[in-house]
């Protein structure tokens, strides 16, 4: 192993793509951290700009209370139906795991803040974040991206000669005929460049996000460290993979142009083309239920629900040239009656339009469930879920977020609807009682058994092609 | 002489297996693509139709009611799928297709594909143009690394140059094949494709469907001739084949796999785009202060309702705050969108170092399904939303109430429901969208210049000795 370290250092070629790996995975990296960062200074600001018109809604309220200022028909701090709605809403923020920055995953294709009223949730829970569809399309640079689409490429640059280039310098026979099993030979051959690529690979990310989590600049959550290290077995497994197809592909005793043609070959089907014919399938066999219909059936059932409550929608302001009808007398307000309408629209809507949200929510499930399975056909597939589920920007993290969201208007709703029925006013001390989202994190546990799914979904195949690797090595002709 | 080196290039190429395997297996891709393509297109189409169609009618059938509820419930717009989003889905898959038509409110786009789709959309979508931008140029690659290269090592090219047949000459010719070769590939799937968007059109659009296939594909045949060129320069100027097909994938993986994602993050960090708070209040401040200006200017005072503007003057005061903001709603999604447009246009600059950034722009823009094209629809969504709040509140103006008890108990007929036209929006012709493209098509036509100098400056210098 040693004279193979030698052998390699003296090498040009084998720091040249050192070296152009520690540069993508740095600039990955930094990018993964700058980005994380700018969404999590957006995210604070959403949760300022709550807090603050929190507080000027409640120093608002004490004013007209003291008689210091008179309430508005739209801005009226003391009218439940406007507080649980547009006036008054609240975010629900899904905040950036501990290792988000090692891969962006669908942290721009899934909304990470809904604005949450008493409105129906086809209303608020919709793509909250501005992006130009052109970057979506393109995606990002993270460190995902490096080890999924770029390490295996290196690790070919490395080793697609692993043993052609001995037996084309007719070197091997040389090796072999000291006292050296060719397994031996391999196995110090593989772990020279395995240390010399993951080494990087782990090694800086980690030190990198271990200084930016020390400076305060990334999430801590719990058990980061542990997922940290599950993290770097992944990323260990999925280079074990290749590592084992280049030595399957050696084993055949081909040249070293026609091992390099294979692997190429191998690296465009597994992570170019069947990552996408994967997801095709996925949504051929549990397709989505259609938005258009969603749409439709939204507007048709608000257009009943309007009808219904026409007479409510019918009635003229109150307070027009009475400004004392706004105010709170004895605990109680005077709810206007086209709030009040507005109020019972969005009330049937939410409970008519559950079932069929709830569609999606499962559809969408389904199709995960069905990739978790069949994700296995591809490596990369299983590497790059598998590293997003780790930094928390995937989709199951996501629908845990999507399901704390709906729990959370549950809530909302459950306080807002009595007062509102009660026409009981709001005081100071209820803005105490406004509930609030708070993030309730995934279980370690959890995230840590997929992780161990998808090293496991990593290793077997990298076994079969080891023991193929091994069963073609006893039959290579030497010579 | 031309003719007979391309025709022997070209069977020598047909004799070898990688030509059946390569071509076979993207064959097979492009066809998947097409059929997909085709079924999910003709579905969607099929939806949208019936559900705009749903709307007017559902629209003409209200009761007598209030013109402001009517307005407050909408419409909803549906963006008729492009016919070439067969080929191209472009930008759709991560953008919605459903506005809705509210009042007092410019709305986006909601229901963004991508929003339901599972974890490997990063991945990207199956299309005939990503397999064409993606793979077409490592099939070049395959095909012609060892062009010169391998024919310098066999010492055939020699033997070819000391004939005295011109090194210019002998590139051409070897273009000609590698094309070819190509071709053999692209005419079917071209023609496939012709047939399939024919079938997807409606009515009376596909003559413009056609028109804009033929000017996507001559891009392609751009794009693909400047790997042509790109890939003989290169193998003509390696010592050996190995060196070449090194550099030629080590090229290949630079410009399809990473130079898109380098690029977003570059035009990203130049002209960033404001979050969803910033923008919003900033619109809403904007709106706010147009809004008060307004009341102050004609009521004399801001506040809503009392002694000064009592309900009778209801419909005007919306038909004013209505009139102010379309201007303010213009400015600020207009800024929004030309941040976009100006990041794009970074990226289809770049595309003469990365050809596929400038081939990207270039097969959404012909499809139709690129950004440019999402802009007109949802600014003729926004002007037709207008022309129904215009509608609604010029007739609260004409019913103002005096009595001053019964503003909203005041209930239009029917008929003022009928004086809203059916929205229609028809994409714009070919025409448009090739002189919309004009940039992209300028940059690829530079890349195929500088490639084709790159290979004659590299074939010329081969020495028969």
């Amino acid at each position: 192993m040693r004279q193979e370290f030698k052998l390699l250092s003296a090498e040009r070629s084998l720091w040249a793509v050192g070296l152009m790996f520690l540069l993508l995975i740095g600039y990955a990296v930094a990018n993964g951290l700058a980005q994380t960062a700018t969404r999590d200074r957006a995210q604070a600001a959403v949760w300022e700009a709550d807090q603050s018109t929190r507080a000027a809604q409640r120093a608002r309220l004490e004013a007209i209370r003291a008689g210091l200022a008179t309430p508005l028909p739209f801005d009226n701090p003391a009218d439940p139906s406007g507080m649980a709605g547009n006036y008054g809403g609240h975010h629900a923020v899904l905040p950036s795991a501990a290792l988000g920055p090692v891969a962006l995953g669908q942290s721009d294709l899934f909304p990470s803040q809904f604005r949450v009223t008493n409105q129906s949730r086809v209303g608020f829970m919709n793509p909250s974040d501005i992006e130009n569809p052109w970057h979506l399309l393109s995606g990002h640079f993270d460190l995902a991206f490096v080890l999924v689409y770029l390490m295996p490429l290196l690790i070919f640059a490395v080793s697609y000669n692993l043993l052609s280039a001995e037996r084309e310098s007719g070197t091997l026979r040389l090796l072999l005929s000291q006292p050296l099993r060719l397994r031996t030979l391999l196995a110090g051959k593989l772990s020279v460049r395995a240390v010399v690529l993951l080494g990087p690979a782990v090694l800086l990310p980690v030190g990198v996000l271990l200084l930016a989590r020390q400076a305060g600049l990334t999430g801590t959550g719990t058990a980061a460290g542990t997922t940290t290290m599950w993290w770097a077995f992944l990323v260990a497994a999925y280079a074990l993979f290749w590592f084992a197809l280049v030595v399957a592909v050696n084993a055949f005793g081909a040249s070293s142009a026609t091992n390099a043609m294979v692997l190429v070959i191998a690296w465009v089907l597994l992570v170019l083309v069947a990552p996408v014919l994967l997801n095709l399938a996925v949504t051929q066999v549990v397709p989505t239920p259609s938005r258009t219909e969603l749409a439709t059936r939204t507007r048709v059932l608000t257009a009943e629900a309007m009808k219904r409550h026409a007479d409510l929608l019918a009635t003229d302001y109150e307070h027009v040239g009475r400004g004392a009808a706004l105010l709170p007398q004895d605990g109680k307000i005077n709810i206007s009656a086209r709030a009040l309408g507005n109020y019972a629209i969005q009330r049937e809507l939410d409970d008519a339009l559950r079932p069929q949200l709830e569609r999606f929510d499962r559809q969408q499930q389904h199709q995960q469930e069905l990739l978790g399975r069949v994700g296995m056909l591809s490596p990369a597939a299983v590497a790059f879920e598998g590293m997003t589920a780790l930094a928390g920007t995937g989709a199951r993290r996501h629908a845990r977020f999507v399901a704390q969201t709906v729990d959370f208007h549950k809530t909302w709703k459950g306080f807002f609807y009595p007062l509102i029925d009660n026409r009981t006013a709001l005081v100071p001390q209820d803005f105490d009682r406004v509930p609030a989202f708070s993030w309730q994190e995934e279980p370690p546990a959890l995230v840590h058994r997929a992780a161990a799914i998808a090293v496991f979904q990593l290793l077997m195949p990298s076994l079969l092609l080891f023991g193929l690797a091994a069963w073609r090595l006893r039959r290579l002709c030497v010579s | 002489m031309l003719l007979r080196i391309a025709k022997r290039e070209f069977v020598e190429r047909l004799r070898d297996g990688r030509l059946h395997w390569a071509v076979g297996l993207v064959l097979v891709l492009l066809m998947t693509a097409l059929f997909v393509g085709y079924s999910h297109q003709s579905e969607a189409r099929a939806e949208q139709q019936v559900a705009q169609a749903s709307e007017y009618r559902d629209w003409l059938r209200q009761d007598r009611r209030h013109p402001h509820d009517a307005a407050h419930q909408g419409m909803h717009a549906f963006k008729p799928g492009a016919a070439m989003a067969i080929v191209d889905p472009g930008i759709n898959p991560y953008i919605g297709s459903t506005i809705w038509l509210q009042a007092h409110r410019q709305s986006e786009v909601k229901f963004n594909p991508a929003q339901d789709a599972t974890g490997l959309q990063r991945f990207g979508n199956l299309s005939v143009g990503w397999i064409l931008q993606v793979l077409g140029p490592l099939l070049v690659i395959v095909l012609g690394f060892n062009a010169f290269a391998g024919e310098r090592e066999q010492g055939i090219l020699r033997q070819t140059l000391s004939l005295g047949i011109s090194p210019v000459r002998l590139l051409l010719g070897k273009a000609a094949a590698l094309l070819a070769c190509v071709g053999v590939l692209l005419i079917p799937a071209a023609l496939a494709a012709a047939f399939a968007v024919t079938l997807g059109a409606g009515e009376g659009e596909r003559m413009d469907a056609l028109l804009r296939l033929s000017a996507w594909a001559a891009g392609y045949v751009l794009y693909l001739g400047i790997f042509v060129f790109l890939v003989l320069g290169v193998s003509a100027a390696s010592s050996t084949s190995r060196m070449a097909i090194t550099l030629l994938l080590a090229l290949w993986i630079g410009q399809t796999v990473m130079a898109p994602r380098m690029l977003s993050e570059a035009s990203r960090a130049l002209s960033p785009t404001p979050t969803r708070l910033q923008f919003n209040q900033a619109l809403n401040a904007d709106l706010k202060a147009t809004s008060d200006r307004m009341w102050q200017q004609t009521f004399g005072t801001t506040e809503r309702w009392g002694k000064d503007v009592p309900l009778s003057k209801w419909g005007v005061a919306l038909q004013m705050d209505d009139q102010s903001s379309y201007p303010v709603y213009d400015r600020h999604f207009g800024r929004l969108w030309d941040t976009w447009e100006g990041q794009q246009r970074l990226q289809e600059w770049s595309g003469l170092a990365f050809p596929i950034l400038a081939m990207r722009a270039y097969s959404m823009g012909m499809a139709g399904t690129d950004f440019a094209h999402h802009r007109t629809f949802s600014t003729a969504a926004e002007a037709y939303r207008r022309r129904i709040q215009d509608l609604m509140s010029a007739d609260l103006v004409k019913n103002a109430d005096t009595g001053g008890e019964r503003h909203f108990s005041y209930q239009a007929s029917p008929d003022l429901w009928a004086s809203v036209p059916p929205f229609s929006y028809r994409a714009p012709s070919a025409s448009w969208a090739l002189g919309h493209q004009a940039r992209s098509l300028l940059v690829l036509l530079a890349g195929l210049s500088l490639s084709a100098l790159f290979a004659t400056f590299t074939t010329s210098r081969q020495r028969a000795l």
